[in-house]
């Protein structure tokens, strides 16, 4: 009995609490504005518990808007809306397996007559005429041959192991261990990486000797691709091409290289190794110290796997979904990806001044990215350029503001970079985008329709046949092509598809060597002949010296960025397009959003408190 | 008749009206137009949803959640839900789907439905796990079964899945799922295992909770 009274006086006593501390007088419409309010700015609906605190007669709203105006969530629910527009990941339809960065490897037999793999480049220069461009064991020495992009025929035999210690050498590499760099490196892959590295997980291939049972640690690599030198010199082999039906040296199945017109030109110079120059025309250059210039391949193909990781991550590459085995390519283009992601959020949370995400030279980085600025980025220069002396790459991305601290394996530390150079330009001159966006006009026109909210639309004009190369001319084409190609033009010095810059001290505007179409592979990749031009050009010469940072500037001084912003994220807070009676209220939106300095918080405040935010979706 | 014709014509020629000045008609009452355009609700969009879902599932991740809830074929694997999620797919140029779709509303089903019989298993059945540490179910199954103690529990489940008390459902919401769990409680009088007829009850209101309207929209 005593203890009943105890329970019900400690029930009355609860409820006067609860009669005295929560709101009686809630509507549905209540719980409903908090409820969208979570969904936007907390990422998911309210959990009871948060629902029991909006109850309270003391729950301040406004301050719950405020503290939920940063944060992951609502940088993810911001970030959303742009990635809808730009959709800033790359899939397999983009290959990205230059020759320069991608370490395969082949099955031999070893001198015990067990298996055994050796990692090697396509193209690596080396002296010998029977390995060079090739493979660095010959038939004559694994009784295998090896063809391009695929595994061995013919019978393999134990190969001799004084060959096997001329050719190649045993590298502990980055795959392997986090301190390679170190005279003796000891920190190998190991279990608890999971939770030092996260999202770092070479596949089980690159783990794992070819037994299948022996944990690798270590790998036997030719030993023209172990070189670390940060320079080598131009070779010239000198050698005659094999005539058509003559055996070629070694047994191997395709000619080796010839000497370029650049190699003959510059013979002895010493070019970079870090370029793609410098991988095809010196037999000094390698992977660099731990093979860090180079990304593994678990077989000879382009695509063989390498690194275990999700096919999917649309809640962010710190919750993953299924995983597995992925090539080296799949593995920089989701850095790619993610550096779009993390530079747009750390523009909401930080609240920044939203014309950064076109202007700013600053961005984001970790460890698979510092791995590929530093030493990939450069192996897509510099082609025929090299015949005018650009083999050092002037890069979008200066190697050297990369902060030294990250490994490759450190895929969870994000660090800023600051300026990342005088060519860099807010995602314009991101990989992801520049490889999404392979052409100028592509590149050009996502922009025009993500931020400024336009779109060429074709006039309905009669077509009438035309060669005239100038598409701002053409009838049919002009309609867009007098707004596109002057766009278009900002990206001239950024090769298509790929972030190598074009600088104006080796490429000249006009080229008098290319005039009239005249000049070999240089004036016809980089010069268009109908207009005597850099390709791309022709619409605007000015805006091509100006560069992306020029487009980036011409966009957010268009008075139709700040309104195109207030629609983008009006649109889909609200889920519904703007109509012409929310005019007035777009127009209070840009003041409050130009007013508060272009930042992203002042706006979505504006939005949410609104009564369209509050009751506009209640069609009733 | 030249004398009818005159008549006729000074009879219609004569005394013509004119129209009265237009003036505005007094008011009655003043009242404001709302010219809000009004739209149905947004669909919760896919990253919302799974981030509810991992939180409802306890908080988990998602391959975590895969391997609880995959027994007996009640889940697959999240690679065969997310494209019927309506997920982009920025790598395929896959946009976001703006509107449901029967594959969606299935898939949708499917997800609660294992949500749900997990969450029981969990959270109900045998009575160890503290009340505070149920992911979904967060009530006791003792005492008489009533409208009030449904209510009670419903409200719950309620709160959880679309945001607010039951109390403020429209119409006979509260009679209707009471008459779902009678119902399905009844079907399975005699079942103990892998649930009790009360728990299965439970599976169902919170397997229609989980996949109604008001779950999907805000």
């Amino acid at each position: 009995m005593r203890s009943f009274r105890v329970l019900l006086l400690a029930g009355l006593a609860g409820f006067a609490l609860t009669a005295r501390d929560t709101r009686a007088n809630l509507a549905v419409a209540d719980y409903r504005y908090f409820r969208a309010l979570s969904i936007d700015l907390a990422g998911r609906p309210p959990t009871r518990a948060e629902l029991a605190d909006f109850e309270r007669a003391d729950f301040d709203l406004d301050a719950w808007i405020e503290s939920h105006l940063t944060g992951d969530a609502y940088a993810e629910r911001l970030r959303r809306i742009y990635l809808d527009a730009l959709r800033l990941e790359i899939g397999p339809s983009f290959q990205y397996v230059p020759n320069p960065v991608m370490l395969r490897r082949q099955q031999i037999t070893g001198p015990d007559g067990a298996p055994m793999f050796v990692y090697f480049r396509r193209g690596q220069r080396r002296v010998d005429p029977a390995r060079d461009g090739d493979f660095c064991l010959t038939q004559d020495e694994t009784g295998q041959q090896f063809p391009t992009n695929a595994p061995p025929t013919g019978t393999a035999k134990p190969i001799a192991q004084a060959v096997l210690d001329e050719r190649t050498v045993v590298v502990k590499p980055w795959w392997l261990y986090a301190d390679y760099r170190e005279t003796t490196p000891t920190d190998v892959v190991a279990p608890e990486w999971v939770k030092r590295f996260p999202g770092f997980v070479p596949a089980p291939a690159l783990l794992m000797e070819p037994d299948g049972k022996t944990k690798a640690t270590s790998v036997r690599v030719c030993r023209e691709e172990a070189q670390t030198a940060e320079t080598g010199a131009v070779y010239v082999s000198g050698r005659v091409a094999a005539k058509k039906g003559e055996p070629l040296p070694g047994g191997r199945l395709t000619q080796p290289p010839g000497d370029s017109g650049f190699a003959k030109t510059a013979k002895g110079r010493a070019v970079s190794c870090l370029s793609g120059t410098g991988f095809s025309s010196s037999v000094e250059c390698g992977c660099g110290i731990g093979l860090e210039r180079c990304l593994p391949n678990a077989g000879p193909q382009n695509e063989a796997p390498a690194f275990v990781m999700p096919a999917r991550t649309p809640l962010g590459e710190d919750m993953p979904f299924e995983a597995n085995p992925q090539a080296p390519a799949a593995w920089i283009r989701m850095w790619w990806g993610e550096e779009a992601s993390k530079f747009l959020d750390a523009l909401f949370i930080e609240d920044r001044d939203f014309r950064e995400v076109l202007t700013s030279r600053a961005t984001k980085v970790n460890g698979p990215l510092a791995q590929f600025y530093r030493y990939l980025a450069g192996a897509s220069c510099c082609g025929p350029g090299a015949d005018v002396g650009y083999s050092q790459p002037e890069p979008l991305f200066d190697p050297a503001a990369v902060p030294e601290a990250l490994t490759p394996e450190d895929t969870a530390t994000w660090l800023p970079v600051a300026d990342r150079g005088p060519h860099a330009s807010g995602i314009l001159t991101m990989p992801v985008f520049l490889t999404k966006y392979g052409s100028r006009r592509a590149r050009a026109h996502v922009l025009y329709n993500a931020f400024l909210c336009k779109d060429f639309v074709a006039d309905s004009v009669k077509l009438s046949p035309s060669n005239d190369p100038d598409l701002m001319k053409r009838p049919g084409c002009s309609s867009c092509h007098q707004t596109l190609e002057p766009m278009a033009a900002y990206f001239t010095r950024v090769q298509e598809s790929d972030w190598t810059w074009l600088p104006a001290t080796v490429f000249p505007m006009s080229n008098p060597k290319c005039a009239n179409g005249k000049g070999g592979g240089l004036c016809k990749q980089i010069y268009d002949p109908a207009f005597d031009k850099l390709r791309g050009a022709y619409g605007s010469p000015v805006h091509a010296e100006q560069g992306p940072a020029g487009l980036a500037n011409d966009l957010i001084a268009a008075p139709e960025f700040a309104p195109c912003v207030v629609e983008n994220v009006a649109q889909s807070l609200l889920g519904r397009t703007l109509a012409p009676e929310d005019d007035a209220w777009k127009l209070q939106l840009v003041k409050v959003f130009v007013d508060g300095g272009y930042r992203m918080k002042s706006l979505v405040r504006a939005i949410v408190k609104s009564p369209r935010y509050r009751a506009g979706n209640d069609r009733r | 008749m030249k004398l009818a014709a005159l008549v006729v014509l000074v009879g219609c020629g004569a005394g013509a009206i004119t129209p009265s000045q237009t003036t505005a008609l007094p008011a009655h009452q003043t009242r404001m137009i709302d010219t809000t355009p009004k739209e149905r609700r947004r669909m919760v969009s896919p990253e919302v949803y799974l981030r509810a879902y991992l939180t409802w599932f306890g908080g988990l991740v998602p391959l975590d959640v895969q391997n609880r809830a995959r027994p007996k074929g009640l889940f697959d694997a999240w690679d065969d839900y997310l494209s019927a999620l309506g997920l982009p797919d920025y790598k395929t140029d896959l946009p976001r789907q703006t509107q449901s779709n029967t594959l969606m509303l299935a898939t949708l089903g499917r997800l609660g439905e294992a949500l749900c019989a997990r969450a029981a298993e969990h959270d109900l059945h045998g009575g160890k796990t503290p009340l505070d540490q149920r992911v979904v179910f967060a009530f006791d199954l003792d005492g008489a079964d009533s409208d009030e103690t449904f209510m009670d529990r419903f409200d719950v489940l309620h709160r959880t899945f679309l945001g607010y008390p039951a109390k403020l459902a429209p119409g006979e919401r509260v009679t209707k799922f009471h008459a779902l769990w009678t119902d399905v409680a009844a079907r399975h009088a005699k079942a103990k295992n892998p649930l009790t007829a009360d728990e299965t009850a439970w599976v169902a209101v919170c397997t229609a909770l989980v996949q109604h309207p008001e779950a999907e929209l805000y």
